[in-house]
């Protein structure tokens, strides 16, 4: 079959959108295959659906059979930023992975929070071994009413501020510090490694 | 566990085994792999999902793909059996049959399919 004007363009647009969307979080060599692949098996299509007399309905209907462009996308998100995420285990894919889930679903949303606050405390803490050589008496552990919550620093320290704690602060926020970042990394393994199991297909 | 949903995770982990065993008798493009797939099961529920899998399987080196040219007005991207690949398909074949066959045993054993009108 051989399309018009309208069919080309709405085929254009379909490849237009794929390639919006994958380009989000695969490389260009990629998105580039991927979107040369998707638009050789339209073309076949179309081709095999010979002279249909109603262009638009046949049109539409090889789209559908096809799927959404986005849920296409989904598919190679899936299959590729989370595969790689979990395959290597490497921070920035894995932070390329969970961002990907956080803005494309709520539980991705929440667990995307989790993992950031985690990330955050094991950062902070550690940053407060560092401060702690430099400003000793800036960094500490924290103590609201007598009771420790948690490492902090402050510049200046404001007047009520209770950080207690000399020198051997330092091991002990760096200790907590990485244990905390390991741990939120493991955890965003599994997950991923969770969601990988109930790809998207 | 929903009816839907477990029967969308049996299709899910079938379609690796499915797509190996539709390129095992030679290279096929992936229209191709898709049309054999639809052909004989009803795991392709969106045709353009495929096409990741189909990537998955290459960069975990159990297919090999190549685009040729000029075989038809656009270039196919074909994909064929890597050894690795036979050696995996050959796993997950006798995998799957061992499997069944449990169930299938199972299934016996509970009265047969009818065992739910009783």
């Amino acid at each position: 079959m051989q399309l018009t004007e309208t069919g080309e363009s709405r085929v254009n647009g379909y490849l237009f959108v794929l390639e919006r969307s994958l380009k989000t979080f695969l490389p260009s060599d990629v998105v580039r295959d991927a979107v040369r692949e998707i638009e050789s098996h339209l073309r076949e299509r179309i081709a095999a659906a010979g002279g249909a007399p109603n262009e638009r309905e046949v049109l539409e209907r090889i789209l559908a059979e096809l799927g959404p462009p986005l849920r296409v996308a989904q598919a190679y998100s899936a299959e590729r930023t989370i595969d790689e995420a979990v395959t290597t285990g490497r921070f920035v894919p894995m932070v390329r992975a969970v961002w990907h889930l956080a803005v494309s679903t709520l539980v991705g949303f929440f667990v995307a929070l989790g993992l950031l606050i985690g990330y955050l405390l094991g950062i902070g803490s550690a940053g407060v071994a560092v401060i702690k050589v430099f400003f000793p008496e800036n960094a500490g552990i924290q103590f609201v009413h007598g009771v420790p919550v948690g490492f902090a620093a402050q510049f200046p320290v404001s007047p009520g501020t209770d950080l207690r704690g000399g020198y051997w602060v330092i091991p002990l926020a760096l200790a907590f510090g990485l244990a905390v970042l390991v741990v939120t990394q493991r955890c965003a393994r599994k997950y991923l490694a969770w969601w990988r199991g109930r790809r998207v297909s | 566990m929903s009816h839907e949903t477990w029967q969308e995770q049996l299709r899910r982990g079938s379609l690796d085994l499915a797509i190996l065993l539709t390129v095992s008798s030679g290279p096929r493009y992936g229209l191709a792999i898709i049309q054999h797939l639809e052909a004989f099961t009803d795991l392709v529920v969106a045709e353009g999902t495929i096409y990741p899998i189909l990537g998955r399987l290459t960069r975990e080196g159990l297919l090999d793909a190549q685009w040729v040219e000029g075989e038809a007005p656009h270039a196919r991207k074909y994909y064929r059996l890597t050894k690795l690949g036979a050696k995996r398909l050959d796993h997950m074949t006798r995998e799957w049959r061992a499997f069944a066959e449990k169930i299938t045993r199972l299934i016996d054993a509970a009265g047969g399919h009818d065992h739910a009108a009783h």
